[in-house]
């Protein structure tokens, strides 16, 4: 028990990381109605843009100031992508659309940064901050949890509670609509993509020095992301928050029972069959078809 | 062609070699139109880039060429990247022993070559001298055999140094396993258990290749390792040790495999209070004053090329082709230099503890000794000045 | 349609059997070489178009199920099982078979994102538990042997050519079929496929699952053409980059395989020949991707449209219905052909339909009206089976269809029309009334066709009208013979003559096919003029009923909708 409650406290950093991607996740597609697969490639992109800067000698700082208007720009430039091009598709034409676009990212992140050697990532929050079930839980994990409950409750507040966050989702639902009602939809998407940008990059910059930074890697932390977001199925941030951190425990078990530790990484796609299998119990059409 | 018809093939060009060293003085190599074709194939670009490993036979037989060939003969190399991607992989070897018919592959460095082309080389009866040998089929195929000691002998050496000058009493072994290396690390680990006469404390083949090492370091801390051998690569490296750091761990020994030897790992962990060992695949980079390393710092210094231990790998590939080829009586061909390594003596150079040889084995394995370093203030010393000499299995 | 198909299928092969003749006849080991992973990696793609293309659900996992294909030929020559790797390729793909029934079991009820993500995971959980399992073999150096026929070079890429023309054909045959239709229905619209009595589980999954099969083989032909594999064959990326070639070169297309498979394999060549790094080719997939998915059409449709360019335009010709005669009527024993009880429906707090009684008497034509909002479509959708849920019975034929889904009361003889058109845009005519009604003749579907006006069944419904469309969904409900035929607004957008025309036909189809009517129509001449008994809603309620003459003349439905519908037609 004890060994299990101990790995299971060592999972939470993980929990944190997959929680705040699973929101950022749910509050693009509420917002902008698009399951974006690209989500942890944008800001791995800016967390890269941090490393190249310290590595060239630059302060770490305003680096990471950089770094995160890098994350933005890419989400814009995706956000361009999706509202030019892309503003009047289905929803799985725009999940395809992000796909695509994710295989390119990858293939040019990692021609920009390379896959051999380690990057010096610099920990900006060194340190742990108290000690739980005989397990060091560092100021990271904390702050990534934090973080991931602060942009949880946000979100909340901004969608249901806001002016701007009602228009934002008369938008998803309907562009053309929000656009006779004089909602400028093309700049407050954009808006959307490069907060949700600007997000994901600082996230991934606190939680990078604990994972091997790799592009491909961190970009493919979208895979428990978008796991979590189904548990919320894409409405509730708080049930996505909750089953971010919970995918992460589950991990952390999973990896002292030696029988099934290998299979580890299966673990959210159990969790998403589950998931979709209870929450589609009766059945339902779909009433734009 | 079958195994059996290539073996006869060897024996009756070794036959022909006889009768000619017999008639004619005029003895060395030739070859048909000026040149003698050699190609690689490696990870170039993708998730990994071992391109240093050819980079650097390329500047070895460059070397060569500009003065003047073997025996008049240039070497013309070619170097196919196979983007860690198998179907590139063995578009890449088809095309260098079809269309550029090269008579050996030498100093290939590739996630995936060996796995993947060993058996076409198999069937096309060609050979690979591998500059760096990486997944375990290149170990454990008929014609590649690798001049380096390789992750799986170096995991018994490593162990083997544990338990011999560290006075290891609870070795544990923690491994990443991609792509067909859970059996040749468990031997590797039998192996150890063999010769020491220990029992492993704890084998844990899970570690994940992403994601947080939180839980296997406090699996390790409790279960009371006194030392950890872990094939992590590089990136990973720093990663664990900085785990173990934020987890206030004392009083392991961590020990790792050649990948964690590097310049960067270094630097990044000059801070960190652990012992770190790492075990070397060939005389230790870093020694830049070492005699065993004067010739191939020259050679690379002239050619332009960084001192690195994957260079050392591809320079010692191409010395051991030179050696073979500079062997033959007559015209290099394929069949010629397949003969030639079959029959070959065992080949010392500075570079490597043990000598190198192809010859019949079925699986080769040649190299089998290693230098152990320890990370001292952010640079690695020798801890062992002498090589560590594996013993065989009994 | 199998004549199609037959015409098809032999071009394919004919294509096939010159182009492989000429790949083993005049090009060097090496060229074939690269041809047989052309073919191979089209195999993969095709079992991709099936699924991404005909039933537009996104799967990020067909490598995984190659893996499962290849793997389970490892197994089998490790075991030295019987037969040869001809058979075994076979096992391999029924092994993948569960697995891709097991992925598309969370994606039967809701749409393609879901699949994407439950995919995408899949692929992901299969990779590391690959890359844990050594290729069965690969230690001991043991290959998977070829067949003895095909044991070179050369003459395995004949046995690929084989592999690959059977599936093409099958797979050609399959896409002209009832299933194949109900694919391109189902991905249109899952309500209008589920009208027409199509499962929706059932279609999706048989999809997924011979796509999955037919993935499983390409993984076993990989087997044999490398001999021994690596994890890395069957990688997430390997599968992410495969769907990109798939959206970008339309692998439901027999050529679109072609073609993808052409890239896969050429870029890395041309890409070595030129000294360019390797990884630019899924850069260009990648935006070839976009770019397919913004215009909405993919490589192979766009050298279709373009060869059609060239071809002398056709006249959209009328179907020719002479010497052809419409399928024997239904016989309906039952006076009554549909009842429906005391049925109410709410939505949340507000009743959208409060306790109404109908009856339609067989061989009869009734009509349902009333103002916008009256109730009327919701009504339709509760007697057909699209509702969550409802009070009150409805009988068909004196049976009660409670508990029955949507497709099943389709299939026990309730069909219905759709106030907008929903028939898939990719089918051709002929292909919609085959879905409509199982097992009908060429000749019947002619007589049909020609009976509505409607276009010759090789005709693409792309090039039909909205009109003609609207009259379509009339053809394919009558072709069913089912024992009522709930028609919504089938005159809307049509002239008056047309309409007028419509009129005769709906009047008829008790007689000719068997089959009550209910008409739900604003078009009161219409109304009048075919239906022998109406009902009018409003607000959820049944204000009169009773012959058209009789309820006309109240003063409630004047009040309620006729008044300013008559005002409106005197003004």
């Amino acid at each position: 028990m004890d060994a299990l409650l101990t790995s299971a406290v060592a999972g939470l950093t993980a929990g944190g990381t997959y929680a705040l991607l699973g929101v950022c996740a749910v509050f693009t597609y509420r917002l902008v109605s698009v399951v974006n697969f690209t989500g942890a490639a944008i800001g791995t992109a800016g967390t890269f843009a941090l490393i190249a800067l310290t590595e060239a000698g630059y302060p770490t700082w305003p680096s990471v100031l950089a770094g995160i208007l890098v994350g933005t720009f890419v989400g814009v430039a995706i956000g361009t992508i999706m509202t030019r091009w892309f503003a009047e598709s289905s929803a799985s034409t725009k999940a395809a659309v992000t796909v695509a676009l994710l295989v390119g990212l990858i293939a040019v992140g990692l021609r920009l940064t390379g896959g051999q050697h380690p990057h010096v990532m610099p920990e900006l929050f060194p340190g742990s901050a108290f000690r739980l079930a005989g397990v060091e839980v560092t100021i990271a994990s904390v702050l990534t949890i934090g973080l991931a409950v602060l942009f949880t409750v946000l979100s909340d507040l901004f969608l249901n509670r806001t002016r701007v966050g009602l228009h934002l989702r008369a938008l998803s639902d309907r562009p053309m609509a929000a656009e006779l009602l004089g909602v400028k939809v093309q700049l407050l998407s954009l808006l959307v993509w490069g907060l949700t940008g600007a997000f994901t990059t600082f996230a991934l910059m606190i939680i990078a020095p604990q994972r091997s930074p790799n592009f491909m890697t961190l970009s493919l932390l979208v895979v428990p992301a978008l796991a979590a977001a189904l548990v919320g199925l894409f409405r509730s941030f708080w049930l996505t928050l909750a089953g971010g951190i919970l995918l992460g425990v589950i991990e952390g078990m999973a990896s002292t029972v030696d029988s099934i530790s290998q299979y580890r990484s299966a673990i959210p796609f159990l969790v998403v069959l589950a998931v979709l299998l209870w929450s589609q119990r009766e059945a339902r059409w779909d009433d734009a078809r | 062609m079958t195994w059996k018809s290539s073996l006869l093939a060897a024996s009756l060009a070794a036959l022909g070699l006889g009768a000619m060293a017999g008639t004619a003085s005029a003895a060395g190599p030739t070859c048909a139109d000026g040149a003698i074709k050699v190609g690689a194939v490696s990870t170039v670009t993708g998730p990994a880039d071992f391109s240093e490993v050819p980079k650097a036979t390329q500047a070895a037989f460059d070397a060569v060429n500009a003065a003047g060939g073997i025996n008049g003969c240039k070497i013309d190399y070619t170097i196919a990247d196979d983007k860690a991607d198998p179907a590139v992989a063995a578009q890449a070897a088809r095309d260098l022993i079809d269309n550029k018919e090269a008579v050996a592959l030498v100093g290939s460095a590739s996630l995936l070559d060996c796995a993947v082309n060993g058996a076409t080389y198999a069937r096309k009866d060609i050979r690979s001298i591998q500059g760096l040998g990486v997944d375990a089929a290149c170990f454990s195929s008929p014609n590649i055999a690798p001049v380096n000691v390789g992750p799986f002998t170096l995991t018994t050496a490593m162990g083997y140094y544990a338990s011999n000058v560290l006075k290891a009493k609870k070795l544990c072994a923690f491994f990443i396993i991609i792509g067909g290396t859970q059996e040749a690390y468990k031997k590797g680990i039998e192996d150890w258990e063999k010769i020491s006469g220990q029992k492993i404390h704890l084998l844990d083949l899970t570690l994940p290749f992403q994601g947080d090492l939180t839980p296997y370091v406090i699996k390790a801390r409790d279960a009371g390792c006194d030392t950890v051998l872990t094939n992590q690569v590089e990136p990973q490296v720093v990663q664990l040790i900085k785990t173990v750091d934020a987890q206030k761990i004392t009083g392991i020994n961590w020990l790792f495999l050649a990948p964690g030897y590097t310049e960067q790992v270094a630097k990044a962990l000059a801070d960190s209070p652990q012992p770190i060992y790492a075990g070397t695949e060939w005389e230790p980079y870093t020694e830049t004053d070492s005699a065993a390393n004067a010739e191939w710092i020259a050679d690379m210094k002239k050619a332009n090329r960084p001192l690195t231990a994957f260079s050392q790998g591809g320079y010692l590939a191409a010395q051991m082709f030179l050696k073979v080829v500079g062997g033959i009586d007559g015209e290099v061909t394929r069949d010629s230099v397949n003969a030639a390594l079959l029959k070959m003596q065992p080949i010392s150079n500075p570079l490597a503890g043990s000598p190198y040889v192809f010859g019949e084995a079925k699986t080769h394995s040649p190299m089998r000794a290693t230098k152990v370093m320890k990370l001292d203030k952010g640079k690695w010393t020798v801890e062992t000045k002498d090589w560590v000499h594996l013993p065989d299995v009994k | 349609m199998t004549r199609a198909s037959l015409r098809a299928s032999l071009a394919l092969v004919a294509a096939l059997a010159v182009g492989g003749a000429a790949v083993v006849g005049l090009l060097p080991s090496y060229w074939v070489f690269l041809a047989t992973s052309v073919l191979i990696t089209g195999v993969a793609l095709q079992s991709l178009g099936l699924v991404a293309g005909r039933t537009g659900m996104i799967a990020l996992c067909q490598m995984s199920f190659a893996g499962v294909g290849a793997w389970t030929v490892g197994y089998l020559n490790l075991a030295e099982a019987p037969g040869d790797l001809a058979v075994w390729i076979l096992l391999g793909g029924l092994a993948a078979v569960p697995f891709g029934v097991a992925i598309g079991l969370p994606a039967l009820r809701l749409r393609g994102i879901n699949l994407a993500i439950v995919t995408l995971s899949f692929a992901t959980a299969f990779d590391t538990i690959l890359a844990t399992i050594t290729y069965p073999g690969q230690t001991t150096f043991l290959q998977v042997p070829r067949p003895a026929l095909f044991d070179s070079d050369g003459s395995y890429f004949v046995f690929v050519q084989i592999v690959y023309a059977v599936i093409a054909v099958a797979l050609e045959f399959l896409a002209r079929s009832r299933l194949g239709a109900s694919w391109l229905a189902v991905r249109h619209s899952e309500r209008a496929a589920a009208a027409h009595g199509v499962s929706i589980a059932a279609s999706k999954l048989s999809a997924f699952a011979i796509s999955a099969f037919t993935a499983g083989i390409s993984g076993g032909l990989l087997a044999g053409y490398l001999g021994t594999l690596v994890a890395e064959n069957f990688s997430m990326m390997a599968s992410l980059s495969l769907y990109a070639v798939a959206v970008m070169t339309g692998a439901h297309f027999a050529e679109g395989a072609i073609i993808g498979g052409l890239l896969v394999v050429m870029f890395p060549e041309i890409l070595r020949r030129f000294d360019l790094p390797q990884d630019i080719g899924n850069v260009l997939f990648a935006i070839g991707a976009t770019q397919a998915l913004s215009t909405g059409e993919t490589m192979s449709e766009t050298f279709r449209r373009l060869a059609r360019k060239l071809r002398p335009a056709r006249r959209t010709k009328a179907a020719d219905a002479t010497g052809a005669s419409l399928p024997q009527p239904a016989a309906q024993a039952a006076p009554v052909a549909l009842e429906i009880d005391d049925l109410s429906v709410r939505y949340g707090s507000v009743v959208a339909l409060d306790h109404v009684n109908l009856k339609v008497l067989a061989g009869t034509v009734a009509g349902l009206i009333g103002p916008n909002g009256a109730g009327k479509s919701t009504f339709i959708d509760a007697v057909a089976g699209f509702l969550h849920a409802y009070e009150g019975s409805v009988k068909l034929a004196g049976a009660a269809l409670e508990g029955r889904p949507a497709h099943l009361r389709a299939r026990a003889g309730v069909r219905r029309t759709w106030q907008t058109n929903r028939i898939a845009p990719e089918l051709t005519v002929g292909g919609y009334l085959n879905l409509a009604a199982k097992g009908l003749t060429e000749s019947e579907i002619a007589a049909i066709l020609g009976w509505l006006d409607c276009p010759d069944p090789e005709v693409p419904v792309t090039t039909v009208d909205a009109g003609t469309r609207r009259l379509l969904d009339v053809a394919g409900v009558v072709a069913a013979r089912p024992a009522v035929v709930l028609l919504d607004e089938p005159a809307a957008g049509q002239s008056h003559e047309e309409s007028v025309r419509l009129g005769q036909r709906i009047a008829q189809i008790p007689k000719l096919f068997g089959s009550a009517v209910l008409l739900v129509e604003h078009d009161m001449d219409l109304v009048r003029s075919v239906c022998s008994e109406i009902t009018v809603l409003d607000f959820g309620k049944v204000i009169a009923s009773g012959p058209p003459a009789k309820v006309l003349g109240e003063p409630a439905v004047k009040k309620a909708y006729l008044g300013i519908e008559e005002e409106s037609v005197a003004a």
